[in-house]
């Protein structure tokens, strides 16, 4: 009953935000800069974020087509779009395609020397061998993923594809949003907003860094008049039409395309349970509409103290995403092993199962270790987290990685069965059920639970006598 | 807002009580037992079937003083079960519990579809859980009779002078905790224990959304165990399925029928605990707690707070009796 009212209290109160404003794109808001003398009309920008997640996109395609010899050439190639700032890098992804011709083609059309490795969480990452901070690891995988072929180590079970991508999307993007931008540059003294970001800027301190903020997320900027399953089919390249904001026919991949952790909340979205891409773009744009409503002055502690609410609203959903993201894979894993497991009584070919299975768990570790990223501490639950999935997936044979040794090889050793590893799986979903209270829940492994239990009469408190 | 939507939830509760194949006192089920219960009558006894008709739906039964506090515990109950109910319902999390700790202890789970076809395990299921709530119905109705301090609370329901079918529904609101409780554990161990071995294959047996034993033992006049129809079946039969008569005999105030027969569906129970009697066609039942009435006994204040006070002092007389022991 209880629940009941907060959440009929809630459910108002959202619809209540909702119609205050309703639909609005982040785009748009007017120039508040004092004393402003060049000619921009609006101050949003977050060019420099869009940028990055070209490089994000086009790195994953990259490490996907890795030749495997491990080449200076070939780690080179992967760097360009990791560590390196050369002007003239094209955007590899995305492309145009049939029926979803995209504006721009080179990510100086974007931002200008720009890099994925500057920005990369420089705290020590706990989830992976070798105490190295997220700038290292992804170096450190980009590096082994030049000697796999295709990105994917066969022999470890590691898909350098999925790791790579899962865990820059948390040390870069993730990381610099919520534990930068959305933290300490909320400050007063930090960035403030009675001044230009620089001198000349047509946006305020505040302004900005609000709309870096935003620009890491990798929402359209018109996300709240599409549909989560709109957003999803954007980021896959798909629905024209419901990209196409300004009607020129082209996709732009600044303002009109979707990427990263807004297409996941999108997808966990998409089920119909829960409502994390609006409500992150909704406070994303209802805390820049506080900032525009300043007018060009310095926030009031007020003002910041609401701010920083909204930032905490997006921070606490943008959390629950990666959650939904290690709830979802950790059932695939499960499933994985299970029809591994099979295939093996059966005497059938695993080769695929397995192929599948260091995919899934690629994208399981990656999102397990963006969540440990964002300056929070996780306590004992990113504790957990890292015991049960391990370094790698746990292969036939019973072998796992347990390290690195000097010369940065993985060191293997028997660790737990694959039954018991499964049930590490299970563990996983149920420490995201617990700890962050995840409601989209993709590949529930208990899924027919609450089935039956509905079946059987969820109420059955009747009082009634026998 | 806060009162609308609890007046809208109560509401609800209160007319699917009718309306809901998954209650006792479904309509159906009600028009069904009645059917039953006259046609028993004109085969069993004298008169006119609209003699029987009436004898069936005579106001001194339907509008007695107890029947009239049935209705009101009733309503009563519905509105503090609300209330109480989000905190009762935890089967998901004793299913999940028990799902894993069967993991520890085995270290893997059977292969998928790998025991049984799937028709297979929803019979297996659905009869598991049957003969577990059944045990649990029993037990739990047991212990409430034996142990004084819960007989306080049970006593409510004993205290019912005429039967109706609503007197399924007196009970008092700490007899319903520990109702809610009882089936937070079956449902639990049933699901917990059937997940772990047969995964998404699990499934239940229905009729029109309810189980199917569920749905039979209604259809097949349960609501007459709390009515004045005594339909009783074959002594066999008795043995293993308690006939309404045979619960009426809980029901009676004969000193000897007192803890007698505790089963709700099956009668196995009461046979391998020794308190199972067959139905006495012969002997005239009066129902309550005792043969003496006392003024102000179907009172809601003497209803529902009165077991408080007993269950009190008869913890403390155990208390006493403890202590002096040692």
């Amino acid at each position: 009953m209880q629940l009941k009212k907060i959440v009929s209290a809630v459910a108002l109160a959202s619809v209540a935000t909702f119609v205050q404003a309703e639909g609005k794109s982040y785009a748009d808001f007017p120039v508040t800069v004092k004393g402003y003398q060049g000619n921009a009309e609006h101050s949003v920008a977050y060019t420099g974020q869009m940028a990055r997640h070209t490089l994000h996109n086009s790195l994953k395609k990259l490490v996907g087509s890795s030749d495997g010899t491990g080449s200076a050439e070939q780690l080179a190639k992967l760097n360009a779009y990791f560590a390196g700032k050369d002007a003239g890098r094209a955007i590899i992804d995305p492309r145009s395609k049939d029926g979803f011709p995209v504006l721009q083609t080179e990510v100086d059309q974007l931002s200008k020397g720009k890099n994925l490795a500057g920005k990369a969480y420089k705290g020590a990452v706990s989830g992976w061998p070798g105490s190295m901070t997220g700038q290292e690891v992804l170096a450190f995988m980009l590096e082994k993923a030049a000697a796999s072929e295709k990105g994917y180590d066969k022999l470890h079970g590691l898909d350098y594809v999925q790791l790579v991508s899962k865990f820059a999307m948390g040390a870069v993007f993730y990381n610099q949003a919520v534990d930068n931008y959305l933290d300490e540059k909320l400050a007063a003294d930090t960035k403030p907003n009675n001044k230009a970001y620089k001198d000349g800027k047509p946006y305020t301190g505040k302004e900005h860094v609000w709309d870096e903020a935003f620009g890491y997320f990798g929402a359209p900027a018109h996300a709240l008049e599409l549909t989560p399953a709109q957003v999803y089919n954007i980021a896959k390249g798909k629905d024209l039409q419901a990209a196409d904001k300004d009607g020129d026919g082209k996709v732009s991949l600044y303002t009109e395309m979707a990427y990263a952790h807004a297409y996941y909340a999108a997808a966990a979205d998409k089920g119909g349970k829960t409502n994390y891409l609006h409500t992150i773009t909704q406070a994303f744009v209802d805390g820049r509409q506080l900032i525009t409503d300043a007018d060009g002055k310095a926030l009031s502690d007020s003002e910041r103290a609401k701010l920083r609410e909204y930032a905490a609203v997006i921070a606490d959903n943008w959390e629950k995403v990666l959650a939904e993201a290690v709830f979802k894979y950790a059932g695939s894993t499960y499933k994985d092993i299970e029809a591994l497991n099979a295939a093996l009584e059966s005497g059938e070919d695993v080769g695929k199962i397995v192929r599948k299975y260091a995919k899934h768990w690629g994208e399981l570790k990656g999102f397990a270790m963006a969540m440990q990223v964002s300056g929070k501490d996780l306590g004992a639950a990113g504790v957990q987290l890292d015991r049960l999935i391990g370094f790698s997936p746990v292969m036939i044979g019973n072998t796992q990685i347990t390290g690195i040794d000097a010369d940065g090889n993985y060191q293997q050793s028997n660790t737990v069965s694959l039954d018991e590893y499964m049930l590490q799986m299970l563990k996983v979903q149920q420490l995201m059920v617990d700890e962050f209270g995840v409601e989209a829940r993709g590949k529930d492994v208990l899924a027919s639970l609450d089935n039956l239990v509905e079946k059987l009469g969820a109420k059955a408190a009747e009082a009634e006598n026998d | 807002m806060m009162f609308e939507t609890f007046f809208t939830d109560y509401y609800q509760s209160i007319s699917e009580t009718l309306l809901s194949p998954r209650k006792r006192v479904f309509w159906g089920y009600l028009l069904l037992a009645g059917l039953i219960g006259l046609i028993w009558l004109k085969w069993r006894t004298r008169g006119s079937w609209s003699e029987q008709l009436r004898s069936i739906l005579s106001p001194s039964v339907w509008w007695s003083e107890s029947a009239r506090a049935d209705y009101k515990i009733l309503l009563i109950n519905r509105a503090f079960m609300l209330g109480i109910a989000p905190a009762l319902f935890t089967q998901t999390a004793l299913a999940t519990a028990i799902f894993l700790q069967l993991y520890e202890l085995f270290g893997s789970r059977p292969l998928p579809a790998s025991l049984l076809p799937d028709w297979g395990v929803a019979i297996c299921f659905t009869l598991f859980f049957f003969l577990l709530d059944d045990f649990a119905r029993y037990f739990v109705h047991m212990i409430m009779h034996r142990i004084p301090a819960l007989w306080a609370f049970h006593k409510v329901h004993h205290s019912a002078r005429t039967m109706t079918p609503f007197t399924v529904l007196r009970t008092h609101p700490v007899e319903g905790i520990l109702f809610g409780l009882r089936s937070v554990c079956v449902q639990g161990i049933s699901i917990g224990l059937f997940l772990f071995l047969f995964g998404d294959q699990v499934d239940l047996v229905t009729v029109l959304g309810v189980n199917i034993f569920v749905f039979v033992f209604n259809v097949a006049g349960s609501n007459l165990r709390h009515s004045h129809v005594a339909i009783h079946y074959w002594p066999w039969l008795e043995k293993i399925l308690i006939s309404p008569a045979q619960h009426q005999i809980h029901h009676s105030t004969l000193p000897r029928h007192f803890d007698r027969n505790f089963g709700a569906v099956l009668a196995i129970w009461d046979r391998i605990g020794g308190s199972l009697t067959l139905s006495e066609p012969e002997t005239e039942l009066k129902f309550g707690v005792s043969d003496r009435v006392t003024a102000g006994e179907q009172s809601l204040k003497n209803l529902y707070l009165a077991p408080f006070g007993e269950a009190f002092r008869s913890l403390v007389r155990l208390l006493r009796k403890n202590t002096q022991q040692r």
